[in-house]
């Protein structure tokens, strides 16, 4: 009894000393560098230009952001563009072939690894094999869009402005579709069955069963892939950078590869820490937006529960 | 007995060549006896040099060159090469960080005024003035190109480095092609006048025009139209020929009028542009290395390429269809007359270089005649007029053409801000050239933005309303 009652007391008082070492190296690599660079974006700080060694120039940048730059707000819309287009068609092709392999496919362990291959590919090597496929003049898959007459002898995908960004989009969805379709995978067999029974008995046929319930059991795992994929889009930058380098012209320049020009070519350091923020601020917001979104539904019935209970 | 008096006159002899030698040696004054590199090397013994480039032949070259050099001083030397951006990048962070991780750096000279403002690299006067370090029969005053040599290295009036390469962009062509008969008759019959080197941009229009059989995979030229610092550089031999500038100055040290959108200029974009009917469909995402493989792969007749790629292409069997049918020559002419754009990679010592002496040595050492022909013979591209006078390198197919452009080479803007005029005009020449503008809109806002880069000592000579 009274051993008990020690060991609750240690514990209780062990709890925060055993969490001291992760918080720290949180603080030390994640909330440090990210306070440093808000400071940044308050500094006139420029690798390149002599007498701007990083003195406090209040809101300039932001000003700056808001009102001049002009790029910055298209490489803004050019991303949300990206990430809507993207996520909600990996989202859909993912989900529809995870339903496929889960009610139709008995031995599905070889098309997943199949499936899973372009995943597990480092993303700038994903950027090189696309940008030898889509080469102008012998790329394979250039040859075969001619070859049905899908482009004719004077197109070439990667120098064309307007089909540039739709062809990074389909590599993006060769790329991650795979991924939404394990997740979402995952979920459907980790289902009970018992929902399914007592519906089948009440009369339901397969479309409510999918819409009442398959849909609502899975949505915290819709949340987290939507989520994931959202987060994952926005950042995009490997295969962009590889593929086009944001051109033509400003065709694929997206906050990512901008944000890398301000930084790392001209060396504007304090601009470059505003927009990184931006990207950061935008993911936090659409984040928080979707997060309650999704979720707000499912609270509102757990709480409900809870009371009743 | 018969040796006895040939003996002691050789003796004699002996004696008094030994007198003569030591008259002579102090006639002649001591130091030139005296400086030995392995002497001036010796307090340096046994440590180790850091350098950063470009991974391009030249570079490869003096890969191979150092060992003698460390054989003799006991000093080693490690090169790091990479491609172009990230050699650049790399050593902005060193300078920036202050580590002195590198104890010479090799880059391009566009950068100069950034390290000189900054305080990054050192003037190199305080080495070229002691008599330890300088090899006395060193003299960069006579034995380089003076005009390259300024432009490449120096910075407001200071001697900060030696010109690793002195690149120039010229006209490559396939010469093959050109005394083709069935070629020749077919051009006049159709153009009116002989098939030549272009000297004019009339002249290549009709050229590339005539060489373009998309159905045999064959083009008349290409352009490096790809969102890279190649586009920017190949419109500057445009620009240039067409009579524009993009500022309105004389040295590259120096800040004026921006002039970037005047008519010249526009027109010369839209020159540019024209030339996109008679390239490859991909020619909007090429560099310098795609059009350098087109050329090897004999996919293309003419192209305005540079002199450091050309070995590559001319000279190299096993990496070229087309070595030995290559001609090279000066590019056409325009309003501007006879012009080329240089662009070099110098050496500079950092200021938090950690072996400042010892660097110093090696790209002394690199400077001199033997060590630059044979870097140049091996795809460099030297800054002294001795190598060029060398019967070797006379030999080479695009000698002529280099030297001929290093003569009438025009500096550009080597300021501080220069590398970002670089970014703007890249993106807006991208943007032109794949219909999201029109020419004098990308000029336009190109002129502008860097106007505004410059601030006041940059005003836009044709405004923008």
């Amino acid at each position: 009894m009274i051993n008990r009652r020690m060991g609750a007391i240690v514990d209780r008082g062990m709890a925060p000393l055993l969490l001291i070492p992760s918080v720290l190296l949180l603080l030390l690599i994640l909330v440090g560098p990210f306070l440093y660079m808000v400071w940044t974006g308050f500094t006139d700080l420029h690798f390149a230009l002599p007498g701007r060694e990083g003195s406090f120039v209040g809101f300039d940048n932001f000003r700056r952001l808001v009102r001049e730059d002009h790029i910055f707000w298209h490489s803004f819309l050019l991303t949300l563009k990206f990430v809507v287009w993207v996520v909600i068609i990996e989202f859909i092709a993912g989900f529809a072939l995870a339903l496929l392999l889960f009610h139709f496919i008995q031995k599905r362990r070889l098309f997943l690894t199949l499936l899973l291959v372009p995943m597990m590919l480092a993303p700038v090597a994903v950027g090189l094999i696309w940008k030898l496929l889509l080469q102008g003049d012998f790329g394979m898959v250039t040859y075969y869009l001619r070859l049905i007459g899908v482009i004719d002898e004077r197109t070439a995908i990667l120098s064309d402005s307007s089909l540039v960004l739709p062809a990074i989009m389909l590599i993006d969805l060769w790329q991650w579709t795979p991924f939404v379709t394990l997740i979402m995978l995952a979920g459907l067999l980790s289902l009970p069955r018992e929902p399914y029974e007592a519906a089948v008995m009440d009369g339901a046929g397969p479309l409510q069963l999918f819409r009442d319930v398959t849909l609502p059991l899975l949505r915290p795992i819709i949340a987290l892939v939507l989520l994931l994929r959202g987060i994952d889009a926005f950042k995009e930058f490997d295969k962009v950078f590889i593929l086009t380098g944001g051109g033509p012209g400003i065709a694929t320049e997206l906050l990512s590869i901008y944000t890398y020009r301000v930084n790392f070519k001209d060396w504007d350091l304090g601009y470059g820490a505003v927009c990184a923020f931006m990207v950061y601020l935008v993911v936090l917001i659409l984040c928080a937006v979707f997060y309650k979104a999704v979720f707000w539904g499912g609270g509102q019935r757990s709480r409900r529960a809870g009371f009743a209970r | 007995m018969r040796l006895e008096p040939s003996f002691g006159r050789l003796f004699r002899i002996s004696m008094e060549t030994a007198f003569l030698a030591i008259l002579l040696t102090l006639f002649t004054g001591t130091h030139a006896v005296a400086w030995t590199l392995e002497e001036a090397a010796a307090p340096y013994k046994g440590i180790t040099i850091r350098t950063i480039g470009e991974a391009l032949p030249p570079l490869e070259a003096m890969e191979k060159l150092k060992g003698d050099f460390e054989e003799r001083t006991g000093i080693e030397v490690v090169i790091e090469m990479y491609e172009h951006s990230e050699a650049v990048n790399k050593v902005m962070l060193d300078l920036n960080s202050k580590r002195g991780r590198y104890d010479f750096i090799l880059q391009p000279h566009r950068e100069l005024g950034r390290f000189v403002a900054n305080g990054h690299v050192e003037a190199l006067e305080k080495y070229l003035d002691n008599s330890a370090l300088r090899d006395p029969s060193f003299s960069p005053e006579d034995q380089l190109y003076q005009g390259l040599w300024k432009e490449i290295s120096w910075y407001g009036g200071k001697i900060y480095g030696f010109p690793f390469t002195a690149l120039t962009m010229y006209m490559w062509y396939r010469d093959d092609l050109l005394n083709d008969p069935k070629e020749r008759e077919g051009f006049k019959a159709k153009y009116g006048y002989d098939l030549k080197p272009a000297t004019t941009w009339q002249e290549y229009t009709d050229i590339a025009e005539w060489f373009t059989r998309p159905d045999e995979g064959f083009y008349g030229t290409a352009i490096q139209g790809k969102r890279h610092e190649a586009l920017w550089y190949e419109w500057l031999n445009f620009l240039y020929s067409f009579g524009g500038d993009m500022l309105e100055v004389k040295a590259g040290s120096e800040c004026g009028p921006v002039i970037v959108n005047s008519p010249e200029a526009i027109a010369s974009l839209e020159y540019y542009k024209s030339l996109m009917d008679y390239s490859p469909a991909d020619t909007l995402n090429y560099f310098w290395d795609d059009v350098m493989a087109l050329m090897q792969q004999g996919k293309v007749y003419q192209l305005i390429m540079w002199n450091d790629a050309t070995y590559a292409v001319a000279e190299d069997a096993e990496a070229s269809t087309v070595a030995g049918k290559m001609g090279f020559d000066i590019i056409p002419q325009g309003k501007g007359g006879k012009v080329g754009q240089v662009e070099g990679w110098t050496y500079l010592i950092p200021t938090y270089s950690k072996n400042k002496e010892a660097a110093y040595l090696f790209v002394q050492w690199m400077m001199e005649q033997q060590q630059q022909l044979n870097q140049h013979l091996n795809g460099g591209a030297s800054a002294r007029p001795d190598v060029y006078a060398h019967p070797d390198v006379q030999q080479i197919s695009y000698s002529k053409a280099s030297m001929d452009t290093n003569a009438v080479a025009l500096p550009k803007p080597t300021i501080p801000e220069s590398p970002q005029i670089t970014d703007i005009l890249v993106r807006e020449l991208s943007s032109y050239l794949s219909d999201q503008k029109n020419a004098k809109e990308a000029l336009d806002t190109a002129a502008a933005e860097i106007s505004k880069l410059l601030g006041s000592c940059a005003p836009m000579k044709y405004p923008v309303q």
